[in-house]
């Protein structure tokens, strides 16, 4: 009886197997889950715009792009700082080595798009395929442009490489020479520009979004060849191509970056939204629906992403928390303003009765862009002073050179302190904002000035915390764009050319409330105005490199403040040019020109020599 | 029970004691290397400063293509790393104020001396001084051996310190170098060569010595500078 019901289930059993078991995984996601649909697509491009070399507020030049890091706080450890129009807490040598960036993750990830996309076109409409596969062009040029910025040649990997598939010889692939690459990021942008449409879809690349990147790259290109070809470091990777483009590549290079820059024209603006100069300066950088925006960065409390630009920018006077550490320099101020009116024809200080009188008539943009004593920001004052000089009988040329040491038969003239609660004859010796008798420590000003550009003056003091600042980092906006087209302008050199780029920096200037330039304009006032419209926003330090000028502005060279200080028997205020309080020599090496290979990936890969010269 | 586990334990505790005694067989780095950078117009030492060159050393037994290892310059014009590993090295003397010159492959061990030859860019020539109350007067003239190619002269910066380590990383140079570097900024010439440069650097504090040079440097890869002698400065 038992037997039979045995044999019953054997049966069953025999006719039951064999099925093979190809249900598809339901936890692997495959490539026909994610190409075959726009959600799908917007989210693998999520992921790579979300790792994309972006210069924000929370890049350090000698740590890198810090997401997710836990000192990404530290905003104040900026490019800026590098270049001498701030200063801070770097020497020039901390940082000019970079941070061993060297992303072919990342880009293998978008090759891995670019390979395997198409395969899958026919689940799209045309405009949306083109518009997706673009996208991913533009996202591998600025990859490749972060690296070509860095190193000079790179290898320029264009196909899917697999490992163990393919041998580890097939895989250490040579560095390619500068040119090429440069000549590689035109074509992929070139890609990006033909296949995206004009939408402007927020952090997102479109058609124009990709020409003001090649506006940028193609200048980089072309002000190399130019400035490398007579001030470089010598060695293998220079005679081999590798570090160096050719001086005759110029023009073609400055000709590319004055047309993709021409292409935006009209589509998008400089923000004018405010008749008030210095006010819609402000705004620019503030708000979102600017016509001037062009590739930005959102950050938002929720996700986690949000940085420290106000808390790390003005002093705790003015913030919730966090400290101060980086001060833009009276030296920037002098290239907007010429010398201060601090000083009488006699050479006596000028009296002042109130701070904020040095600001009168001074460029909005300036005003815009730093916060002088005496400027208020939620309601509190920039209330600056270093001390208080019983009296002050001399010229400022001659305490200066006395080391602010003149008693002028007076003991102990002048009276400085290190602590903020300190009173003489009942008026406060330093001010809430600054400045301590000597540096030692932050959060106050060693400059007399701190950063205006990007500060949220709408938020309340209590948000204006560590991770509570979400304002947009703004990466390329159309100003740069024109200062782009300008600077090709000028060094393809031709009448029209020049005209039109007159034509460009007296746009810039009316919106900056500036006076508009006349005239002969040369190279220096393309590069000079470059520099007072995108200060502290990361570029000057690309730009001493690439005009190949480091060496010489950053040659010992010492930075300047602006130090008020209250006269006691005249009940007057007067402003003295001191060095800042740091004393940082700011020195670049030639050979810092390009930043040396990492030492890992030269150990992976003996290809990739010869590294960069002087390393 | 617990004996079987007390066993194991000791059988465990001497497998480790005694696995992994492998030694290192290779040898440590315990060869010299030392020498001196010879000046090819004077064979003298090249006046230079802590740093003012380099002898990267190229370790080519393992490796075409090495990290580099670099001996620093001393004061003397000397270098010497007492901890080198023996082996077949590329070495050359680099980033200083001297013409290029071609690197040589050498078999270092034991105790390794090579001198090196070098063509500097410029040399201090004639240089006197004088000290006039607290205000230094240096005097001296600019040669350069060799003319052809060479890079824009930049300018003569006088460094003056407290100890007899003087140059332009060892300098007060707020007070002393910055305010009274020399500039030049121009091609070598006849005229350049005809001409006695006159640096003064007034003010020095009373009451101390001082040690006193002057560098020219020209605007090649590595910017560094040709000294003149070091002279010792006593001021009343």
């Amino acid at each position: 009886m038992k037997a039979k019901y045995l044999v019953l289930i054997l049966v069953g059993l025999a006719f039951g197997a064999c099925n093979k078991l190809d249900v598809a995984p339901l936890n692997i996601i495959k490539d026909q889950d994610i190409f075959t649909n726009e959600t799908g697509v917007n989210s693998y491009l999520a992921s790579i715009y979300g790792t994309m070399p972006i210069e924000d507020f929370i890049y350090r030049p000698e740590r890198g792009f810090m997401n997710g890091d836990g000192e990404r706080w530290q905003n104040f450890m900026q490019p800026g700082n590098l270049t001498g129009e701030m200063v801070g807490r770097y020497n020039v040598g901390d940082a000019a080595q970079g941070f061993g960036f060297w992303p072919y993750d990342k880009i293998r990830t978008i090759n891995y798009m670019i390979v395997n996309f198409p395969k899958y076109a026919k689940a799209f409409t045309p405009d949306k395929y083109n518009q997706f596969l673009g996208e991913a062009y533009f996202c591998r040029a600025y990859f490749y442009f972060a690296l070509v910025k860095r190193y000079g040649g790179v290898p320029i990997v264009r196909s899917l490489q697999s490992y163990p598939e393919q041998s580890i010889e097939d895989l250490s692939v040579p560095r390619n020479k500068e040119q090429e690459v440069y000549d590689f990021i035109a074509s992929d942008l070139d890609s990006a520009i033909s296949l995206m449409g004009d939408a402007n879809i927020r952090a997102r690349a479109n058609k124009y979004v990709a020409a003001g990147y090649k506006s940028r790259a193609m200048l980089y290109a072309g002000t190399i060849a130019k400035y490398g070809a007579t001030n470089y470091v010598d060695g293998d990777a220079r005679q081999k191509g590798l570090a160096g483009i050719p001086a005759d590549q110029a023009t073609r290079y400055f000709q590319a970056a004055y047309d993709a820059a021409k292409l935006v024209e009209g589509h998008y603006s400089l923000y004018r939204k405010s008749d008030n100069k210095e006010q819609n300066y402000v705004d620019l950088f503030l708000d979102q629906s600017s016509p001037e925006n062009m590739y930005v960065k959102d950050y938002s409390m929720s996700t986690g992403t949000a940085h420290s630009w106000d808390a790390t920018m003005t002093c705790r006077y003015m913030t919730a928390d966090g400290d101060a550490a980086c001060y833009p320099t009276l030296d920037l101020v002098e290239k907007f303003t010429g010398p201060l009116p601090i000083t009488n024809p006699d050479g006596t200080p000028k009296r002042f009765n109130d701070r904020s009188e040095l600001k009168q008539g001074l460029e909005p943009r300036l005003l815009a862009s730093i916060y002088f004593p005496g400027a208020t920001l939620r309601g509190k004052e920039f209330d600056v002073q270093r001390g208080i000089y019983k009296k002050f009988n001399g010229t400022a040329a001659e305490e200066l050179a006395n080391n602010n040491t003149s008693s002028w038969d007076q003991p102990d003239n002048l009276v400085v302190s290190g602590d903020i609660n300190q009173l003489y004859n009942g008026r406060r010796v330093m001010g809430l904002a600054g400045m301590y008798a000597t540096a030692g420590n932050d959060n106050r000003t060693r400059t007399g000035l701190y950063v205006r550009k990007y500060i949220n003056y709408k938020a309340d003091q209590s948000t204006c915390g560590l991770y509570q600042s979400v304002q947009t980092w703004i990466d390329m906006r159309y100003a740069e764009v024109l200062l782009n087209r300008a600077e090709a302008a000028m060094e393809l050199g031709t009448a029209d050319k020049t005209a039109d780029a007159l034509n460009v920096i007296n746009q810039l200037r009316d919106r900056a409330g500036a006076a508009l330039a006349t005239g002969n304009i040369t190279i220096d006032t393309v590069r000079t105005e470059r520099m007072k419209e995108l200060a502290f926003e990361h570029h000057h330090w690309w730009d001493l490199r690439r005009w190949r000028i480091a060496d010489k502005v950053l040659d010992n060279t010492r930075f300047y403040g602006i130090y008020p200080y209250w006269i006691e028997n005249e009940n007057k205020y007067i402003m003295l040019k001191q060095e800042e309080m740091g004393h940082r020599s700011f020195f670049f090496e030639k050979k810092w020109y390009y930043e040396p290979l990492p030492g890992g990936e030269l150990g992976k890969n003996p290809n990739l020599y010869p590294n960069n010269p002087g390393y | 029970m617990k004996k079987l586990i007390n066993s194991l334990l000791v059988a465990a505790t001497i497998c480790m004691a005694t696995s992994c005694s492998k030694k290192d067989n290779y040898a440590g780095p315990d060869a010299t290397f030392s020498g001196n950078l010879i000046n090819s117009v004077t064979g003298k030492n090249l006046l230079t400063e802590t740093g003012g060159f380099q002898i990267q050393l190229d370790e080519l037994s393992w490796s075409s293509t090495p990290v580099p290892y670099n001996i620093p310059a001393k004061p003397d014009g000397s270098f010497k790393d007492t901890r080198i590993f023996s082996g077949h090295y590329r070495v050359i003397p680099r980033n200083g104020a001297f013409w290029p010159v071609d690197t040589t492959e050498i078999d270092i061990s034991g105790n390794t001396t090579k001198d090196f030859t070098v063509t500097p860019y410029m040399e201090i020539k004639n240089f006197t001084w004088k000290l006039t109350g607290t205000t230094l007067q240096m005097t001296f003239n600019l040669f350069a051996p060799k003319t052809e190619g060479l890079p824009r002269v930049l300018d003569v910066q006088p460094f003056i310190n407290n100890t007899q380590f003087v140059g332009s990383g060892a300098t007060i140079y707020d007070v002393y170098t910055g305010p009274n570097i020399l500039g030049i900024n121009a091609n070598y010439s006849d005229d350049m060569a005809k001409t006695t440069y006159t640096i003064t650097v007034p003010n020095l504090l009373s009451g101390r010595t001082f040690y006193a040079r002057v560098g020219v440097r020209v605007d090649d890869s590595n910017k560094k500078f040709n000294y003149s002698e070091i002279v010792k400065v006593d001021v009343p």
